[in-house]
């Protein structure tokens, strides 16, 4: 008896984490943003959370993408090299075509193809020919560089003003980067309810099981990967949009951090548990991270050590909330 | 009429043939029960229907049509539903979205129709009702479940394909009686719809409660089909058995042990996680066998008295002196060998060469931190030599020897230095014949050395020609202790099916 009124006491909080195994990370979350505030009183001024959101945009949209390939249980080492083969490939179409609105958008929309069939690649590479996905990313991550260095050698080549113009500007008086979040936010509620998501979670909990039951696994794992290559290309147009230009490496180290948001937020490397908002999450605790390393003032020769340090920590709190609720 | 025949299917993996000659045919309206000891094939058979094993010669004929089934996907197509033994269930998914995992309730094209998803799956909830235990609900993720309420989802999930053959691979052996009955009555219901039902189990009353025929398989072979009523459980056993039931050649008696007789190992009352209250003893010089069917705690207790899995209770002593190993480690340091069959996550180090494969627990046990390798190769050499291991230089990878030798460079490894105990956890495994004999040969020999062995041994044949005594184990814990003239066949078979 004792234990079943053990467990009903903390049956609130634990039932909640099991809903949402993004809580720890969202609590972390909070943490960080009080810190900035006492930090920096203007870090949480509605100018620099749109600052902060027009930056880390993309690192969030890499999660997300991230997240769809860890749900099978799979990886993908590639994102930030797609994301790279799409920001120079969108520059230099617009470049190409006159950066007028049209053309613009014809351009974003090649991007986004580029990605799909990254994704695909990718997808076949590991679901078809059944190499291990940690490697075989890590390969086509080597071409897909590879490829962006061909369309854009050196980087530099300015973004068309009506690209950074928009993606920096408002719409009736909110900022383009809010609009993009509350799209971002309905497109992931809709895909949460596809069949999709439970799939690519069943398979990640158990693929032989899922073979079993009478699953086309491989076609389930390479969609994931496809839809993974969708969001780093969204990544990639809000990475042109931030930056303003083309660079054919940009991408390459915002990989593992794209990794790391997706553990922060809760989901397992090994599959079968995720939520695309604990990525969001994840991905925003980076930044917030990055801000406050600045804000403190660390001085630019230990910024590096500190932030490592504090993703640690993070991890480490994310853990012991959840450990101690799982007990 | 649904019908289904397989003629003449074979299948062999390698060198070993796991099924010789397998002949099954079904009918709509009936319950068909399969059963062969371990290993005869059935699985196998079942595997072949599934789409999940293709074999090499026979064929499958369905509602008089010759079919080839590529896969699971095919054999649903083909309406086929399989109950998986090893269970095929995601365990972070819900009850219902499991139950309707291969075929979920679908609106907009896109997205799963929740409603839809909850009153189908509450039709196949319903039929437990009553049964299916405290915490089961539709939207209980299955980890938090236990065994039995897994293996009923799992049997949801299969009644959910609505398939007009249906095939149950050991579907009931978590279930307790009350679910059994309900499982039962369930079946009869379906086979008055003109289903056709094949059920595999190893509980003899089972069996004859719920089967209309019984085919049994022996060493890869149908060996026939009747039915239940006209048939008797002794009978079936027989069939199972064989003609060759003769009390088996008992082996050498104990040699006698120079100097000091007496118990190389004692366990008294040991419980753990999957057995309770086991308890035997090893004399020096012995080989003490462990039998029954798969996983009825056999493993758990050898690894448990390794150190290798956790104990709840219970004593043990090792030449008797009271011994309770932590970890393996303390056990190697203590003098007890453990060998697993499953060499890949116990036995070798993976890509390394032989010689470092041989001589981890010759550093543990003396505390080595360095050593001459000229030193350590002639050590190494002499335990290789006498289990006539085949390799072509001592520093080749493990992984370039057959799995027959693998094994040996494993056993090698605990006889540079002597343990007092050694327990062998079904070690033969997937090994050729020469290698299995070059083993029991060895084994005769160390017990003769006043080694305390205990062998457990999925292989009932192997058993009976090594073990000087056997254990029989159900459901955890012993049921049945056999020796001398004892130790046939029919025994063992019979010890090990008897309803738990």
């Amino acid at each position: 008896m004792t234990s079943l009124s053990a467990s009903s006491q903390r049956s609130g909080f634990a039932a909640a984490i099991e809903r949402l195994p993004f809580l720890p990370a969202l609590l972390i979350l909070v943490v960080l943003i009080a810190l900035n505030g006492w930090f920096e009183p203007n870090s949480l001024g509605f100018r620099a959370v749109t600052g902060l959101v027009s930056t880390y945009l993309a690192l969030m949209m890499l999660a997300i993408a991230q997240t769809y390939v860890v749900m099978a249980g799979d990886i993908d080492l590639s994102v930030g090299a797609i994301l790279s083969l799409v920001n120079v490939v969108v520059i230099v179409l617009m470049e190409q075509w006159g950066g007028g609105g049209l053309t613009v958008l014809a351009a974003c929309f090649v991007g986004i193809l580029t990605g799909l069939a990254c994704g695909l690649v990718n997808g076949l590479v590991v679901a078809a020919l059944r190499l291990q996905a940690i490697v075989a990313t890590f390969a086509t991550s080597i071409f897909f560089t590879g490829l962006a260095l061909y369309v854009l050698p050196v980087a530099g080549t300015p973004a068309p003003a009506a690209f950074w113009r928009t993606y920096g500007g408002r719409i009736l008086e909110v900022p383009f980067v809010f609009w993009a979040v509350a799209v971002l936010a309905l497109l992931l509620v809709a895909l949460v309810r596809t069949r999709l998501t439970t799939l690519l979670l069943a398979v990640g909990d158990d693929a032989q099981g899922a073979f079993q039951s009478g699953l086309p696994v491989v076609a389930i794992r390479i969609k994931g990967y496809v839809l993974c290559g969708l969001f780093a290309a969204l990544a990639a147009l809000c990475v042109t949009g931030d930056t303003a230009s083309g660079d054919p490496l940009v991408g390459g180290k915002m990989t593992l951090y794209s990794v790391a948001a997706v553990v922060l937020g809760g989901s397992a490397l090994s599959g079968g548990k995720g939520t695309v908002v604990g990525s969001l999450v994840g991905a925003l605790i980076i930044g917030l991270i990055n801000s406050l390393v600045f804000f403190v003032g660390t001085p630019s020769e230990w910024q590096n050590l500190v932030q490592g340090l504090a993703i640690l920590i993070a991890l480490m709190a994310g853990v012991f909330v959840g450990r101690r609720v799982g007990q | 009429m649904t019908e289904l025949l397989i003629r003449g299917a074979r299948k062999a993996y390698g060198a070993t043939l796991a099924l010789r000659r397998g002949d099954f045919d079904l009918k709509g309206g009936e319950v068909h029960v399969l059963i062969g000891s371990n290993g005869s094939g059935k699985s196998t058979l079942c595997k072949i229907v599934a789409g999940s094993v293709k074999p090499d010669a026979g064929e499958v004929i369905l509602n008089g049509q010759p079919v080839t089934i590529a896969g699971p996907q095919a054999s649903r197509a083909l309406g086929i539903g399989i109950f998986y033994q090893e269970l095929s269930l995601s365990a972070r998914r819900t009850v219902a979205e499991n139950i309707l995992l291969p075929d979920l309730p679908m609106k907009g094209g896109l997205f799963v129709d929740r409603v839809a998803l909850a009153s189908r799956a509450a039709r196949y909830i319903a039929e437990f009702d009553g049964v299916s235990g405290e915490g089961f609900a539709a939207d209980t993720p299955v980890f938090k479940l236990r065994a039995d309420q897994r293996q009923l989802v799992e049997i949801m999930k299969t009644l959910a394909t609505e398939a007009p053959i249906l095939i149950f691979d050991e579907p009931t052996s978590a279930l307790d009686r009350a679910q059994v009955e309900r499982f039962f009555e369930i079946l009869k219901r379906l086979k008055g719809e003109g289903r056709a039902i094949v059920f595999i189990s190893h509980r003899m009353d089972e069996i004859f409660a719920i089967g209309d025929r019984v085919t049994v398989i022996r060493d890869g072979e149908t060996v026939a089909t009747s039915n239940i009523a006209e048939t008797d459980v002794p009978s079936v056993i027989r069939q199972m058995v064989g003609d060759h039931d003769e009390v088996v050649a008992a082996p050498p008696a104990a040699p006698a042990v120079s100097g000091d007789t007496g118990t190389a190992l004692g366990v008294e009352g040991l419980g753990g996680s999957g057995f309770s209250n086991v308890s035997f003893s090893v004399a020096r010089g012995e080989i003490l066998g462990f039998g029954g069917l798969h996983g009825q705690g056999q493993s758990a207790v050898l690894r448990a008295i390794f150190g290798a899995a956790p104990r709840a209770s219970g004593a043990i002593a090792v030449r008797g002196e009271p011994f309770a190993a932590a970890n393996p480690r303390q056990a190697i340091a203590r003098g007890v060998a453990y060998v697993s069959g499953d060499r890949g996550r116990d036995g070798i180090v993976q890509g390394r060469p032989i010689l470092e494969n041989v001589t981890p627990v010759h550093f543990l046990r003396n505390r080595l931190r360095i050593v001459r390798p000229g030193e350590l190769q002639k050590k190494a050499a002499g335990p290789l030599d006498a289990l006539k291991t085949k390799f072509q230089t001592i520093d080749h990878p493990i992984n370039s020897l057959s799995g027959g030798n693998q094994q040996k460079v494993v056993i090698a490894r605990w006889l540079i230095d002597r343990p007092d105990v050694l327990l062998l956890d079904d070690p033969t495994k997937g090994i050729d014949l020469q290698a299995k004999s070059d083993l029991f040969a060895l084994i005769r020999q160390l017990a003769g050395e006043g080694l305390g062995i205990v062998l457990y041994s999925s292989e009932d044949a192997e058993l009976l020609a090594n073990a000087d005594r056997i254990l029989v184990f159900n459901s955890g814990s012993v049921t049945r202790e056999l020796s001398g003239e004892d130790r046939t066949r029919y025994n063992l078979y019979h010890a090990a099916y008897e309803a738990a």
